[in-house]
């Protein structure tokens, strides 16, 4: 009895818990809405009424849309890069390397330890020395394909710690070369992991400020670099628009990973 | 030869062609990490190296640097009150952020964990979606909550309560940065979480365990693994911020990334934004090390 009582007060503080979680966690998301369709030229409380000009001036903004453009090339080639290799070395990494394990292990997240600026002023300097400069896309490329590659990594290396090897063995045992066990057995289970890593490379990249920042050329500016000098000089909702535009695009990143995998093999490939 | 002894990984085996079958196999697996090895050596660690090079140039002013070795840099870096007040304020920052990102989202990442097929569908977006919304623009949505004028202090002033100073100080910059990575937090911490059979925890109940008991006997030593690598991802990403600290700190917030930087291309001290560079590197690695060192042991213990 007493414990029922005790229980069922814990539980409404739990949900109210989560409740006021997700609205800490949503709520520059909603301000952010909010801002890009209201009229004012600052939010106020209460919004001062309904308005698309800061749509219009975004559209009109040739900076910003080639800026948005160029970054969704980017973090889409970054993606395929970063997934590939990523996922080719953790196979290696968890599996079959044994001396070298430790090391190779901390090579493949060096660059997540290390602030990025850092790694960006490095790089900088270092294209600089080797005389390929912020010409071109490369150093971008590069750059955002270093901090990357970490995430796809940690992540499938995360599966494969999970994964049943004995079903490998009962493959191999039923007749299956090594190339169709990776392909019917082990591609399928930790394929939420890998698509995970994908997903996440993909936000990584289109998201990535300090390594744009410092190698970010003319004619190669990413859209967080475009805002963050916008917003050094205007504070008008224009940014709003951007911020509306990537809710818009996550939505439907994550309805299409849900159609592809079903969100449940985010955690890591598990799916009960 | 020396491929081989590598592959038998120095053991004397009397089955030397079995072993040395195992090693061309391995050789050829090697294939799998080589691209992003290559890529490391020579886009990471090397332009590293070229910056260490640099720490032990001396410094110029009509020049990047002159090329003559000397530590004077990491004497100066060292010696400097002001740098090391930096280095302590941004790891304080770094500390202070993983730890409420953790408690804030180790109740998100079970609930999760726990939900329904199809409600988990729908929380998992809500997890993600500010994740994939930029930093610049979380960024500035804090701004239009957080400053003087801004949404809470205008709610604040028409309650008849005092405005407070939420943004260009620490306060704004710790929100900012948890908010940005409580996703991460939960991502980490859900993987482990969903491994747990909640039958395990029923067990422990039914075995006269309070839930509070089952939680911290049961539950938590299981998720370490995530809470590990949760508050490694979250430690580094925050250290490393340079977007919230400069735009929600103002110029009153100094981290390390901001004065590297602005020694390096303001100041065009190559040497001397070089060697704090490597000065915090290494004090970042140490910590994740040892902190690793001291998780894995206690991992150990409660196994």
């Amino acid at each position: 009895m007493h414990r029922s009582i005790g229980s069922r007060v814990g539980r409404v503080a739990y949900g109210t818990l989560i409740v006021l979680l997700y609205a800490f966690l949503l709520l520059p998301i909603a301000i952010v809405v909010i801002a890009s369709f209201n009229s004012g030229n600052y939010l106020r409380f209460p919004p001062q009424g309904f308005s698309l000009r800061w749509f219009r001036h975004f559209g009109e903004t040739a900076s910003f849309t080639r800026s948005f453009f160029f970054s969704l090339r980017l973090a889409a080639v970054v993606t395929v890069i970063a997934t590939g290799i990523g996922t080719a070395a953790a196979l290696y990494v968890t599996r079959t390397a044994k001396r070298y394990r430790e090391f190779l292990r901390v090579l493949m997240i060096a660059p997540l330890p290390v602030p990025a600026i850092i790694t960006g002023v490095a790089l900088l300097i270092f294209f600089y020395a080797i005389h390929v400069g912020t010409h071109g896309a490369f150093g971008l490329v590069v750059g955002h394909t270093l901090i990357c590659l970490p995430y796809v990594f940690l992540i499938v290396s995360t599966v494969l710690a999970n994964f049943d090897r004995t079903l490998e063995e009962a493959a191999r045992n039923l007749g299956a070369g090594p190339w169709t066990t990776f392909r019917r057995v082990t591609l399928p289970i930790i394929k939420g992991g890998v698509i995970s890593g994908a997903v996440f490379a993909f936000i990584t990249s289109y998201d990535e400020f300090s390594i744009s920042l410092l190698l970010g050329g003319v004619g190669t500016t990413p859209l967080p670099i475009q805002l963050f000098d916008y917003l050094r000089f205007s504070f008008d909702p224009t940014a709003a628009v951007a911020g509306v535009i990537s809710i818009v695009m996550a939505m439907l990143a994550v309805l299409v990973t849900e159609r592809l995998v079903g969100l449940e093999s985010l955690y890591y490939g598990r799916r009960s | 030869m020396a491929t081989i002894r590598r592959g038998d990984g120095g053991l004397a085996l009397p089955w030397a062609r079995l072993s040395r079958a195992a090693a061309t196999r391995r050789q050829k697996a090697f294939l799998l990490v080589l691209p992003a090895v290559a890529l490391l050596l020579l886009f990471f660690i090397l332009p590293y190296l070229y910056l260490l090079y640099i720490s032990v140039m001396t410094q110029s002013h009509n020049a990047k640097y002159i090329t003559r070795f000397t530590l004077a840099n990491y004497a100066q870096t060292i010696g400097d009150l002001f740098i090391w007040r930096v280095i302590f304020h941004t790891l304080r920052l770094g500390v202070i952020t993983t730890v409420i990102a953790l408690v804030l989202s180790y109740p998100l990442a079970y609930h999760l964990a726990r939900a329904s097929s199809v409600m988990k569908g729908l929380l998992m977006m809500l997890v993600l979606t500010p994740l994939l919304v930029g930093v610049v623009i979380r960024t500035y949505s804090w701004m239009i909550l957080l400053s003087d004028t801004g949404l809470i202090n205008s709610l604040l002033t028409s309650w008849g309560v005092q405005p407070a100073h939420l943004m260009y100080n620490d306060t704004g910059v710790t929100i900012g940065l948890v908010h940005i990575y409580i996703p991460f937090m939960v991502l980490s911490l859900a993987g482990p979480l969903q491994g747990i059979d909640p039958d395990i925890e029923r067990a422990a109940r039914s075995l006269g365990a309070g839930a509070w008991q089952a939680f911290w006997r049961v539950t938590w030593p299981l998720s370490l693994p995530g809470v590990v690598s949760g508050s490694v991802l979250v430690f580094v990403l925050a250290i490393s911020s340079y977007v919230i600290p400069s735009l929600l700190g103002g110029f009153t917030v100094i981290t390390v990334p901001l004065l590297a930087i602005r020694t390096i291309t303001e100041l065009f001290n190559w040497p001397l934004g070089s060697a704090l560079t490597i000065v915090f590197f290494a004090l970042t690695v140490v910590i994740v090390w040892l902190f690793l060192r001291l998780m894995s042991r206690a991992m150990k213990g409660a196994a």
